[in-house]
């Protein structure tokens, strides 16, 4: 690499911004992918923006001298997303961590890309206002990297994923120049005017444009909530009661599955919690008024006995913390299954059609006996996505190379249930060989689109199978 | 104990990135390598042998506070201190400190904490510095000025130590003063005070305020005489060998006490006396002896709320807000007594400070060695000081008050707002109330015999 870039990008963004040491080239090699806990790939330069005009200028100048650049939010990605691949500069975005405006009566926010999901959250509470896209890293996950992967959580049964809110974006184009999607000064919540540009970056991982604002919708924030925890000795079952229970007209704002391992896991950490260690536990989450709450509970319940005897269910806020917790801990649990435990991130991320669902279920572990490795699984069972946890020691050679395999035949077992290899945390490089299979033609199209809008291959290069 | 090694725990962390919003250097730089995921990875590849020892990891973890919050916020338990010390131990073996640092360090740790009897005579020679008018003398002539910064400001932040006369050794038994409420004094719960060895010399008061709340509160207070330091600063320097030898003497100590708590009023020390176990792990003699031990460790707050019955306390109209200790917050997970009893305090208006789970940046020593960095995190802690409008900052340990003093120095709020630790806030409150019922039962009395 040209060495003058690094004098260019000292002097736009002053020398405590602009990072060279071999130890912090280090630091910005991972994500929390397994991926790259195996195989780390360092930058050669790494900057800290603070401005929407210091991004353009930096995007300018790596046109320029042909360097590859590399969005990062919080690095909490588990797909290699923001990892330099290629080589280069990694643009780390979450000190551009603003709320700019909480415009409460036109039920919307303006913030800067490295906001963190919960500490939106916390501002917006005090209006009784919340964003609702809720990803298990809520803590941590910076917005701007929720809208470039478009993730999704717990409550996406009921409220969708990160799209539904984005409502116009600022973002710095492969060529440095600047554009305001969803109309320049629009406050409309609403729009159809023109090509839905915003929608094009939400979900491209950096590869067409830095994200630098947001003008996001937000909305009423339930007063109360109730949960019903469920267990039932068979998968099948299990699926049988959501597939009643969406029959029966009821949304629930959370749907949520964790198998025979999870429950154990959950129990190892948690010996308190006691519960029932059969093939599926159901958690399910209502949300609303106090009254709907309690009738709506109501209903899930007679629903859910038609299927189990084991149902337990509350509205008042501490005992729902404790029905909630096993879903909560259950992530870092999964680690308990096996003594030094390490829970790999892969394979973690598939979704397939509600009816296939138990039958995925049972074929995942069907895998993951063959590799002879432990695995356990929990998701989102109202969309079929589904949190696959394979457990191994992380200096067992044999076992890390079972694993990676064992990643692959999960990733192909979707694509043959009619799914999709990832349903809210994205392609990055762990997921790129399956671009062509799930997409077929319509690759090229995303092709031609990545070459109009970025001729010199800068943003983020070597990602989602874009050309290199 | 914790239920993974220090290597053990190196190799779960999945760099999931929860510990990022709890790590406070992060916060103020947001470069990866100082938040705690960057931490982890830069100690295992030194460790491994991936990159050398030099300068620029050391600087790199050397940034590190300590303080632990990541490991409260890690799923897993991700013991990050206990990793960035184990890199740091490895660094000291290839290289060991050269220059003042090193050997005045050295000297610290192994000749003069370990030693009560040396560090009651450097606290008389501080008295006679303060005493003596040289202290006057030398704010005058503005030596300080010599020093660093974050020197003079420790200076101007001295607490005023008691003259030799006053600091001879605590009386080894305070009867509890709640007899007739709770039966006989031989029911009374007994509570050990951890005097500590800084905090003895320093903040001699605050431990006579100890005592005299534990017994206010219904122990009766023993104060063995043999106890030393805890080693505190001792393992955050690489000093472990000195480290075991105290806390074998503590251990030792205290189980001639023979009591039921052991009780800290300084964060840090509780916290260190709480991980006696992991010095042991590999000693199968000591082990159970240290294990008895921990489990007896409670901080003041704490055994006063969960074991006690504080009387009640009644302040004078202030704002309060308080300033957690990360030891005691993170490492002996004490996070809501203090609040509590600050809670019960009549006539006071408890406010709960912003970002208050960030350390303040004092850390052991950290804001000399790190001036730039703990200046940093001290502006920005005083800058949520001010949004609570507080009168009293109150603390929890003498490394957080200390920073707090220099923090209002700072800020330029001397004046109108004070920190003080929570036993003599305590203290001076439940003597107030008391007070003025003696006030009100007189004037009763009057009214009768009118």
């Amino acid at each position: 690499m040209d060495g003058r870039i690094i004098v260019r990008l000292e002097q736009l963004f002053g020398k405590e911004r602009v990072l060279t040491n071999q130890t912090d080239l280090m630091t910005y090699s991972y994500d929390a992918s397994f991926a790259t806990q195996l195989e780390p790939k360092e930058p050669e330069i790494v900057v800290i923006p603070q401005s929407t005009e210091e991004i353009s200028a930096c995007v300018k100048l790596a046109n320029e001298y042909k360097v590859p650049l590399y969005p990062r939010g919080a690095g909490t990605a588990q797909t290699g997303g923001p990892v330099p691949v290629m080589g280069g500069i990694v643009m780390d975005l979450s000190r551009m961590n603003r709320i700019l405006e909480i415009d409460h009566k036109n039920m919307q926010v303006v913030i800067e890309p490295g906001v963190v999901q919960a500490n939106l959250n916390n501002a917006l509470k005090e209006y009784g206002l919340f964003f609702p896209p809720d990803p298990g890293s809520a803590k941590m996950c910076t917005i701007g990297g929720m809208v470039a992967n478009n993730s999704s959580g717990l409550r996406a049964v009921k409220y969708g994923n990160t799209r539904f809110y984005v409502l116009g974006l600022e973002v710095v184009l492969p060529t440095g120049d600047v554009i305001i999607t969803g109309g320049s000064k629009s406050k409309a919540l609403k729009s159809v005017s023109g090509y839905d540009l915003a929608h094009l970056m939400v979900g491209s991982e950096g590869t067409l444009g830095i994200i630098t604002k947001l003008r996001l919708k937000v909305l009423p924030l339930p007063p109360g909530r109730g949960i019903v925890l469920c267990s039932f000795s068979k998968l099948e079952q299990a699926g049988e009661a959501v597939n009643a229970l969406f029959r029966s007209g009821i949304l629930p704002s959370a749907l949520e599955i964790m198998d025979q391992q999870c429950t154990k896991a959950a129990n190892l950490m948690r010996p308190q919690l006691a519960l029932p260690e059969n093939e599926a536990l159901l958690v399910i989450e209502a949300d609303g008024s106090k009254e709907e709450v309690a009738s709506q509970v109501k209903r899930i319940t007679e629903v859910i006995r038609q299927f189990t005897d084991y149902v337990k269910f509350s509205d008042e806020p501490e005992e729902c913390q404790q029905l909630w917790q096993a879903r909560q801990i259950v992530g870092a649990a999964t680690g308990r299954l096996k003594p030094g435990g390490f829970r790999v991130y892969g394979g973690e991320d598939i979704c397939v059609p509600l009816s296939r669902l138990p039958e995925t279920l049972r074929k995942i572990h069907e895998i993951a006996r063959s590799y002879n490795i432990v695995c356990a699984i929990y998701g989102h069972i109202g969309d079929g996505n589904l949190h696959t946890s394979p457990v191994i020691n992380r200096r067992d050679k044999e076992e890390i190379e079972n694993a990676k395999k064992m990643i692959e035949d999960i990733h192909r077992l979707a694509i043959e249930m009619e799914g999709t290899t990832t349903a809210e945390h994205g392609v990055g490089i762990v997921r790129a060989q399956y671009m062509e299979i799930e997409h077929g033609t319509a690759l090229e199209v995303m092709k031609a689109i990545k070459r109009t809008l970025d001729p010199n291959n800068i943003l983020n290069p070597g990602k989602m199978a874009l050309p290199v | 104990m914790k239920q993974l090694t220090t290597v053990e725990s190196m190799y779960s962390c999945v760099r999931c990135g929860a510990c990022r919003e709890a790590c406070p250097t992060l916060s103020i730089t947001g470069r990866e390598a100082d938040g705690p995921r960057g931490r982890v990875l830069m100690a295992r590849n030194l460790i491994e042998g991936v990159i050398p020892v030099n300068d620029e990891i050391k600087e790199q973890l050397d940034r590190c506070l300590l303080c632990s919050a990541c490991v409260d916020a890690c799923p897993v338990d991700v013991a990050v201190p206990d990793i960035v010390m184990m890199a740091k131990e490895k660094i000291s073996e290839v290289s060991p400190q050269k220059g003042v640092t090193g050997t005045v360090g050295k000297w610290i740790f192994r000749k003069l904490l370990p030693f009560p009897r040396r560090l009651q005579k450097l606290g008389h020679l501080l008295w006679i510095y303060q005493k003596s008018g040289l202290q006057n003398v030398v704010r005058k002539l503005g030596v300080m000025k010599l020093f660093p910064e974050s020197l003079q400001q420790m200076e101007r932040a001295m607490p005023e130590i008691l003259p030799p006369s006053r600091r001879s050794p605590h009386p080894p038994l305070t009867p509890s003063e709640r007899k007739d409420q709770n039966g006989p004094s031989h029911s009374a719960p007994r509570a050990a005070l951890f005097q500590g060895c800084i905090m003895d010399m320093m903040f001699r008061s605050t431990n006579e305020n100890t005592i005299r709340f534990l017994a206010k509160s219904g122990f009766d207070v023993v104060t063995p005489g043999q106890q030393v330091c805890c080693g505190a600063l001792h393992t955050h320097n690489g000093e472990k060998q000195t480290a075991v030898q105290l806390a074998k003497k503590n251990i030792e100590v205290f189980e001639q006490a023979n009591v039921d708590y052991i009780v800290s009023n300084a964060g840090g020390c509780g916290a260190m006396l709480r991980e006696y176990e992991e010095l042991f792990r590999d000693d199968p003699e000591w082990l159970p002896r240290a294990r008895k031990f921990c489990q007896k460790v409670k901080d003041v707050s704490e055994v006063a709320v969960q074991k006690g019955t504080v009387p009640q306390a009644a302040g004078q109209g202030e704002r309060i807000t308080y300033q957690p200790s990360c030891h005691l917050q993170y490492v002996m997970g004490v996070k809501d007594a203090p609040k509590k009893l600050l809670r019960s305090v009549a006539d006071a208006q408890y406010v709960e400070l912003p970002e208050a789970g960030y350390c303040c940046g004092s850390a052991g020593i950290y804001n000399l060695l790190q001036e730039q960095m703990a200046n940093d995190i001290l502006d920005k802690k005083m800058g949520n000081v001010a949004k609570t409008r507080a009168n009293v900052i109150v603390t929890a340990n003498p490394g957080c008050l200390l920073q707090m003093k220099m923090g209002i120095e700072r800020a330029g709020m001397k004046g109108s707002v004070e920190a003080v630790h929570i036993v003599d806030y305590m203290v001076e409150a439940m003597e107030r109330n008391n007070q003025s019922q003696t006030a009100e039962n007189q004037e009763k009395l009057q009214m009768q015999s009118v």
